[in-house]
């Protein structure tokens, strides 16, 4: 029944400004997800994820994703599998059977909201590289399971693939762009879709389905998650505080040498300042790069995509927390009434 | 000048009668032989020499060595004289100003550096010179050109006068040389006869005769005369003071004006390098005894009191040696006398600010004003008597001795505190009041005590009943105080006050005011800015105030009182009770010098071994019930790092035999009481072996008993088994157990009915424990981001320009943004868990 829902994420009018391609609308079709949900629960476990390719088409101002197949696990056994070469297969045999074969993003599970990794913005860049409307849709088995279904796509934001495409992931590049982690991804709006005649068979289901499983509106889903939550949270907030560690001490040497630097500087323009008095040669210029290298700056992307994964988590326990509260002052509510 | 022609005529006529021989006493000697042989003669002849003359004998001497070296080439001794020569030159300084530079001396100067340059200009000569002697010759050089510039114009003089003479100079040294050597002997002859026909001449001829006739030359000279038939040349008549014992003439009126007079005389030789000063102590006693005699009246014998006094301190030249106990007790004994006249005649002014010329000495119907300050003199009494008490071996018996003394000591502060309180100034008797409050302070008020404890009377003897009636020392010190709190302007003297003030209630149990006067005073803030000294003291009012905290049960506040002396390590260092064995390389000895000074008196000192048992007792009732409350906490803190140190380390040991030192009685109690076995625990602390080492005053049973059961409450649950267990009144533990229960140190609700506590047990949850710690790391992550921040903002950021930092403060912001969306998720959440899981073991919802 969940199904049939529309997912429209909250935030879609926020980010339809944002929205520069002629993609704003992502539509899916059902038995997408379901491939999907059945994909991560014949193969996925735990905080395995599993990776899958999207295909469909670009309609007026909308993507429709028509159809998907899974990249299949590989084990260690068989190293020489060409991933490639079983797409193209995979594409070739679903176009025989006329099914749509553009291929336009990717899909991923992940674990308690886990996603934003350098592999998934390196992927998604190739993709988004090669065919600009592709997207990747993150599939939250968990949250699925607790009863609402979660899917959610992402683009990466212009800026970032500006950013990608020259590679400079140095402090002073990722100024330059003025890029903060809200701005490296996207997400664009979801829409679900059946064929009329599912549509029509889900009605007539749930004409027919008692309400024995409604009783579990109320039920507090257990702490697990949140600890789960926590305990991934922590280890990020872990990860940025080393990251910001490391760039304090890199902006602090920096700041040293640069002073160094200048003393330098001004040590040989006095020396030479008397040497011309003196009438003798100035001194010769030597590279002061050389003398004074500059130290390796830390790569800041990561710290970025940290503090995107953060904020991600903290949606999560926002809403997690903000559900359960909910059902508590209805809970109290219903007390009070009886 | 004048007298320099002179010198130049003289030597002409000397040159004239050289050949033959010259009586010493023929008037118009030339000057050269007065310059050789003056000294000699006026010894013989006069046995004492007047200062002019005893600098001039010791320049010509100097002079004499120079010559000779000069004419053996000797430059490295000539240059070692002339450096003598200008120091005794420079000596002779208010001499020379009064009489003129004197003309033997120019002729040196003159002579030594036509001597040198011509040496200088022989380079054959200096060639052959020794590499020590060529050297002392260009130092020489240049420091004659130096130091000759200075008389310039004399030798410009000399030389003129002098010019054709030059070429004899040489010789003329020589011969002088052997002349004088002749002439003394004559003369040594010839002064013994005369000598013997001055004993039948009249004196008043020969004072006739002096040239000057100096008050002190006369009254020495009287003096020998009278002792002269003793002693025949006179020779040994010069040393010493002995022969002064008569100071005055025989004729002489003693009247004040006089005795005035010879006072300063004996007064100016203070302080020089030749005085005696055992022999000046003797003239001023003797001065003041004549004084007496004579009935001068007291304003005089007063002013020679003080003298004596101070030139009784005077006697150790070094401030950091200490005088002698006896030296001390005849100082004591005169302080005394002093306080008698001043107490017995009431028209006596004596201060500082009184000028030398404004006293008044004199008999009449004017007070006496006498200079002086008699607070100066106690107070460095005082501090005498706490050097001596500083050097001398605590443990002997002398200790004990000078230790009696304290008493006078007191008798006189408090004899001067009374003369204070009528006539001194406020800022007097500020000081003096400190000084009173010092001996008091650290004194334990028995008296006080067992009238207290209602046990008055069965006093042994009169002196005891009579002491008994005297003040307590509690109100003494309260008075005192606020007297000095009122009015005292130097901040030194209030905070040591205060200091001694909350010491002394620390010592007799009065804990609330020790507190409150403490906090009051707000020195925990200031008192690193104090003096060493004040800090010590310091440090022994917070001890002392920890032991007091201890002894009302507060153990808490003990524990915090003593933490801080006992954490360091260094107790000892920091009560100011012994320096700690440290290498050379940290303390030079004038360092140690400085703080052996600070050293406090051993009567004073506070157990080291009680301060330690008590802290060690204080942290382990704090501990342990801590450590047993908080068993499965993981991050849980020492509370006392030395208390844990010392469990380890007994925990070390192989074997454990019974508990022998302090420590390992406690390290046994607290293992007892972690078994929950409070009787062992108890006798462990409280024993024969504990008593008479460190536990005599602390009725502490009660206590250790109700801190057991606090910590019980923990592990087990039936009030009537507790009752039994520690023998307590079941009122009483239900006492405590509410108490805790209110306090909120306990989970627990009494069940009435089945006399039993409830225990709850509410250990936080995994869930709540993990926000907590995230709590906490994002704290730190926050403190990093900032870090950051500051870099860039501040010193070091002046390399950026203006646009880069903009950008960057607005991803600062950006981050600072997500800093505070988490900050309030996890607040939502952390209402969430205390809604979700607070609840939870409550079956009333769902």
């Amino acid at each position: 029944a969940n199904l049939q829902r529309l997912l429209f994420p909250l935030s879609t009018s926020v980010l339809l400004p944002y929205f520069d391609t002629s993609v704003i609308l992502f539509c899916l079709f059902s038995q997408v997800v379901l491939k999907i949900i059945k994909h991560y629960q014949e193969e996925g476990q735990g905080s395995e994820v599993v990776q899958g390719v999207l295909l469909g088409l670009v309609v007026e101002d909308r993507l429709e994703i028509t159809n998907c197949f899974p990249f299949p696990q590989h084990t260690e056994d068989d190293a020489d599998f060409d991933e490639v070469q079983y797409q193209m297969e995979m594409m070739r045999s679903l176009r025989h059977v006329n099914i749509d074969h553009l291929h336009v993003g990717w899909y991923q599970s992940t674990y308690y909201g886990s996603f934003v990794s350098r592999a998934l913005l390196d992927s998604q860049f190739s993709y988004q590289h090669a065919i600009e409307e592709s997207v990747v849709l993150i599939y939250d088995p968990i949250k699925t399971a607790q009863g609402s279904l979660s899917l959610k796509a992402y683009r990466l934001t212009p800026k970032l693939m500006e950013i990608c495409k020259e590679k400079d992931f140095t402090p002073e590049g990722l100024k330059k762009a003025n890029i903060g982690f809200e701005h490296m991804f996207e997400e664009v709006p979801i829409v679900i879709r059946n064929s009329h005649l599912i549509n029509s068979l889900m009605w007539e289901l749930e004409e027919k389905s008692t309400v024995a499983d409604k009783h579990e509106l109320l039920n507090l889903s257990s702490s697990n998650h949140l600890e789960k939550s926590l305990q991934l949270l922590m280890d990020r907030v872990d990860d940025m505080s080393q990251d910001i560690v490391k760039y304090n001490t890199y902006s602090r040497n920096l700041s040293k040498q640069q002073q160094q630097k200048h003393q330098y500087l001004q040590r040989r323009q006095q020396e030479n300042a008397q040497r011309q008095s003196r009438g003798e040669p100035p001194l010769p210029e030597e590279d002061i790069t050389k003398m004074f290298k500059p130290p390796q700056p830390p790569p800041r992307m990561d710290t970025l995509l940290i503090a995107g994964q953060i904020n991600n988590y903290c949606q999560n326990v926002k809403e997690f927390t903000s559900q359960n509260l909910g059902k508590l002052f209805m809970a109290e509510a219903l007390q009070g009434h009886n | 000048m004048s007298r320099f022609f002179a010198t130049g005529s003289d030597s002409e006529s000397e040159e004239s009668s050289s050949a033959d021989e010259i009586t010493p006493k023929a008037p118009g000697t030339t000057f050269k032989q007065s310059l050789l042989l003056s000294d000699d003669e006026e010894d013989t002849k006069r046995v004492v020499r007047s200062a002019k003359d005893k600098r001039f004998e010791e320049l010509t001497n100097l002079i004499k060595t120079i010559r000779n070296a000069m004419k053996i080439r000797d430059m490295a001794k000539c240059l070692e004289e002339f450096e003598q020569l200008c120091r005794a030159f420079l000596k002779s300084k208010n001499i020379v100003d009064k009489e003129g530079v004197p003309p033997f001396y120019i002729r040196l100067l003159a002579d030594l550096e036509d001597y040198l340059n011509q040496l200088w200009e022989d380079k054959e000569g200096k060639k052959k010179m020794n590499k020590n002697n060529a050297k002392a010759l260009s130092t020489l050089r240049q420091k004659i050109r130096k130091y000759n510039r200075d008389y310039e114009t004399e030798i410009a003089a000399y030389k003129e006068v002098n010019f054709g003479l030059s070429l004899v100079l040489c010789f003329k040294t020589y011969r002088e040389y052997s002349q004088s050597k002749k002439l003394k002997h004559v003369y040594l002859t010839h002064t013994v006869s005369f000598q013997r026909a001055q004993e039948s001449e009249k004196s008043e001829k020969r004072l006739a005769k002096k040239k000057k006739p100096k008050k002190k030359e006369r009254l020495e000279e009287e003096a020998e005369e009278e002792g002269g038939e003793e002693v025949e040349g006179g020779w040994e008549k010069v040393k010493g003071g002995a022969p002064m014992v008569k100071m005055f003439a025989k004729g002489t009126e003693i009247n004040v004006p006089v005795v005035v007079k010879k006072l300063n005389e004996i007064l100016q030789a203070r302080g020089k390098k030749g005085t005696d000063r055992a022999a000046q102590i003797e003239l001023l006693h003797a001065l003041a005894n004549i004084a007496a005699e004579n009935n001068l009246g007291q304003g005089i014998m007063v002013k020679i009191k003080f003298n004596i006094i101070a030139s009784l301190y005077d006697y150790n030249p070094n401030l950091a040696a200490f005088m002698k106990p006896d030296m001390w007790k005849k100082c004591l004994d005169c302080i005394d006398e002093l306080l008698d006249i001043l107490f017995e005649h009431n028209n006596i002014f004596i201060g500082e600010n009184i000028a030398e010329d404004s006293e008044s000495l004199i008999i009449s119907d004017q007070p006496f004003r006498v200079r002086g300050c008699i607070l100066t003199l106690v107070e460095r009494m005082d501090e005498e008597f706490t050097k001596i008490m500083q050097n001398t071996d605590p443990h002997s018996q002398e200790y004990v001795d000078n230790l009696k003394d304290e008493g006078r000591v007191c008798g006189i502060i408090d004899r001067l505190l009374n003369y204070m309180e009528n006539k001194g100034s406020t800022e007097e008797i500020c000081r003096i009041y400190l000084r009173r409050i010092m001996h008091t302070y650290y004194k334990f008020d028995y008296k006080a005590h067992r009238r207290s404890l209602g046990l008055q009377a069965e006093s042994k003897s009169e002196q005891d009943q009579e002491e008994s009636e005297g003040e307590d020392s509690a109100v003494i010190m309260d008075r005192l105080c606020k007297f000095i709190y009122a009015k005292d302007r130097t901040d030194r003297i209030r905070t040591c006050a205060i200091l001694c003030h909350i010491y002394h209630h620390a010592l007799h149990s009065r804990w609330y005011q020790a507190r409150d006067l403490m906090l009051m005073s707000h020195l925990q803030d200031n008192i690193q800015h104090a003096d060493p000294p004040v800090q010590i003291l310091y440090n022994r009012t917070m001890v002392q105030l920890g032991i007091c905290a201890f002894r009302q049960g507060m153990i808490k506040d003990a524990h915090n009182a003593l933490l801080d002396i006992q954490s360091s390590g260094r107790a000892k260092e920091l009560l100011g009770q012994g320096l700690l064995m440290r290498n050379m390389q940290e303390r030079n000895a004038e360092q140690e010098k400085i703080e052996k000074r600070r050293q406090v008196p051993f009567h004073m000192h506070i157990n080291l071994e009680l301060l330690e048992c008590v802290y060690l007792v204080s942290a382990m009732l704090l501990e342990i019930p801590y450590m047993a409350a908080h068993e499965f906490d993981a991050r849980r803190r020492m509370i006392s790092k030395q208390f844990h140190h010392q469990l380890r380390v007994g925990e070390r040991q192989p074997l454990l035999g019974p508990p022998e030192s302090m420590r390992e009685h406690v390290v046994a109690a607290s293992k007892a009481m972690k078994m929950g076995d409070w009787r062992t625990c108890h006798s462990f602390i409280i024993n024969e072996k504990m008593n008479s080492k460190v536990w005599d005053l602390f009725p502490e049973t009660q206590r250790v008993r109700e801190m057991l059961v606090r910590l019980f409450l923990c592990l087990s649950s039936s009030m009537g088994t507790l009752s039994e267990m520690f023998e307590l009144e079941i009122p009483t533990v239900h006492s405590i157990i509410s108490k805790m229960i209110i306090n909120e140190e306990l989970m627990a609700s009494l069940d009435q009915p089945t006399q039993t506590v409830v225990m709850h047990r509410t250990e936080p949850t995994s869930l709540q424990n993990m926000a907590l710690q995230l709590a906490e790391k994002l704290g730190s992550l926050v403190e990093n981001n900032e870090r950051v921040f500051d870099l860039k903002q501040g010193v070091y950021g002046g390399y950026f320009n203006r646009d880069q930092k903009g950008g960057y403060q607005q991803k600062q912001s950006y981050n600072r943004g997500m800093f505070n969306h988490t900050v309030v998720v996890l607040w939502i959440q952390k209402k969430q868990l205390v809604q979700t899981h607070g609840d939870l073991p409550t079956p009333t919802y769902l």
